[in-house]
């Protein structure tokens, strides 16, 4: 699965590390629903924060998380930068690893 | 068409300050908000069989303004502080005995003082649409960061912040199951559903905060405790009514929590009832109940589409389409004045379970339905 998306300053890219899987998000919609668009096969359930199937590890780039994911991420994973996908903004490039897996 | 899609969630705002003009205005007006709810029933009865779709435009896109729909859903914030001032304000009146007599507000005639038939008018006013909170608080305890602080407040004017968290935490993750208070199991009606839904979630609200504060090394006992924190964001009305009334401002403001949460609680049970999900399965169409007759869906913000809302809950209100899922056929407004006397929805309900029994369930779910009957 491979993307390219014309750069629009609207728009970050994100990459999957260990794959050459990249896509887009649109400003305003979450790392999920950008992957599931572009037929990236993301785990989720809930899509609302609360079960933690869409957690991935942020390796590089900055985030807005939606949520406080602390509910649903141990201590020791948020140090370890994992974020929930569908509780994720981007504000920048992003470079993330993602079981895909599980 | 813009227009339309977005105007036509405005009902409750319009209503909610016709409401607040009713107190204001005082007499018989007090009881504005209660009349508007019979004539909503009315409305809502009369529609039940229109059924409208979500509407995009041929590039898929929705109709929806987000900006103009979030503004809406933050000033909502305020008028339902207003309402509670305006309540405060005639409780304030009564217990220092104000005439009763016609004053002028800027050339506006007005009661000045208030009779306690009429003051129990503004009060049961005041409890139906501050209950009206939910729809917004629900809305944006999904939807996006600031939403999540103000879904908070929304929900504190009704004594009642725990469920911003118990909503998504819980109720999202273990719809359909014992473990969540919210949905009703089969048989249990919805006076004990009140009750038994929202000391559950409360609970669990609880329980959240002591699991998260533990993992940090914190105590229990601490502000950074949002479980406490959501009953502190519900101190001002407190102190608003006490010094307002005293001992009659407090009874108001608990009449006014109670119909606030019976309302939340009615949604919850007519959004679930007695529909069953298989734990640690994916939540789909069938765990929950749509209602989407017209009225119903523009003026609770299409709260009523649950079967989609649960599946996809990131989704702004204004994109929530039917998906096929169960549907009662009728709106809120019809079902909840049939689920306020227990035997007769109990009857009404049964072919619908039957129906989902049929229809929808799965094998596990059937067995674990047949521990009900
Ligand atoms: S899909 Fe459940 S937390 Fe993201």
């Amino acid at each position: 699965m491979f993307k390219i998306f014309k750069p629009s300053p609207t728009s970050y890219q994100v990459k999957l590390a260990g794959s050459n899987t990249e896509f887009s998000v649109q400003r305003g919609d979450s790392l999920l629903n950008s992957a599931l668009s572009a037929g990236v096969q993301w785990p989720f359930k809930c899509k609302v924060g609360s079960c933690g199937t869409c957690k991935c590890q942020l390796l590089e780039g900055k985030i807005n998380p939606q949520l406080d994911f602390s509910y649903v991420l141990d201590g020791s994973e948020i140090q370890q930068g994992y974020i929930l996908a569908c509780q994720t903004m981007l504000k920048s490039d992003l470079l993330v690893s993602l079981d895909l897996d599980k | 068409m813009k227009f339309y899609v977005n105007a036509r969630y405005l009902i409750v705002p319009i209503m909610s300050i016709i409401t607040i003009l009713g107190v204001l205005i005082g007499g018989a007006y007090a009881w504005v908000g209660v009349a508007l709810f019979g004539i909503n029933t009315v409305i809502d009865t009369l529609t039940k069989d229109i059924h409208l779709r979500a509407d995009f435009d041929s590039q898929g896109e929705s109709y929806g303004i987000k900006t103009f729909q979030y503004g809406i859903m933050y000033f909502m914030l305020p008028v339902f502080i207003a309402l509670q001032i305006a309540l405060a304000y005639r409780i304030f009146q009564f217990t220092a005995a104000t005439p009763v007599q016609i004053d002028l507000f800027y050339g506006i005639a007005y009661q000045s003082g208030i009779s306690g038939i009429n003051l129990i008018g503004a009060v049961l006013s005041s409890g139906l649409w501050a209950g009206l909170g939910i729809i917004y608080g629900h809305e944006l305890s999904h939807n996006k960061k600031e939403g999540f602080l103000v879904s908070r407040l929304v929900m504190a004017l009704s004594g009642a912040s725990h469920f911003t968290y118990a909503h998504v935490y819980n109720h999202h993750l273990d719809l359909g199951h014992e473990d969540d208070p919210a949905t009703a199991p089969r048989g249990r009606n919805m006076y004990a559903h009140a009750w038994l839904s929202h000391m559950g979630q409360s609970r669990y609200s609880y329980n959240l905060e002591e699991g998260r504060l533990k993992k940090q090394g914190k105590s229990t006992l601490n502000v950074d405790n949002r479980w406490i924190l959501g009953y502190l964001y519900s101190l001002p009305s407190l102190v608003l009514f006490v010094w307002a009334g005293g001992l009659i401002g407090i009874a108001a403001l608990f009449a006014v929590w109670v119909i606030a949460n019976f309302l939340l609680e009615a949604l919850n049970f007519m959004g679930h009832y007695g529909l069953i999900r298989t734990h640690g399965l994916p939540v789909e169409h069938r765990h929950s109940w749509d209602n989407d007759s017209v009225f119903t869906s523009w003026f609770f913000i299409e709260i009523g589409r649950q079967c989609d809302h649960h599946v996809r809950g990131e989704t702004y209100f204004w994109e929530l389409d039917d998906v096929k899922g169960p549907n009662y056929g009728i709106g809120y407004f019809s079902l909840f004045v049939i689920a306020l006397i227990p035997a007769l929805f109990r009857r009404y309900v049964e072919k619908h379970l039957a129906n989902w029994d049929e229809k929808y369930a799965t094998d596990d779910e059937l067995a674990i339905a047949a521990k009900f009957s």
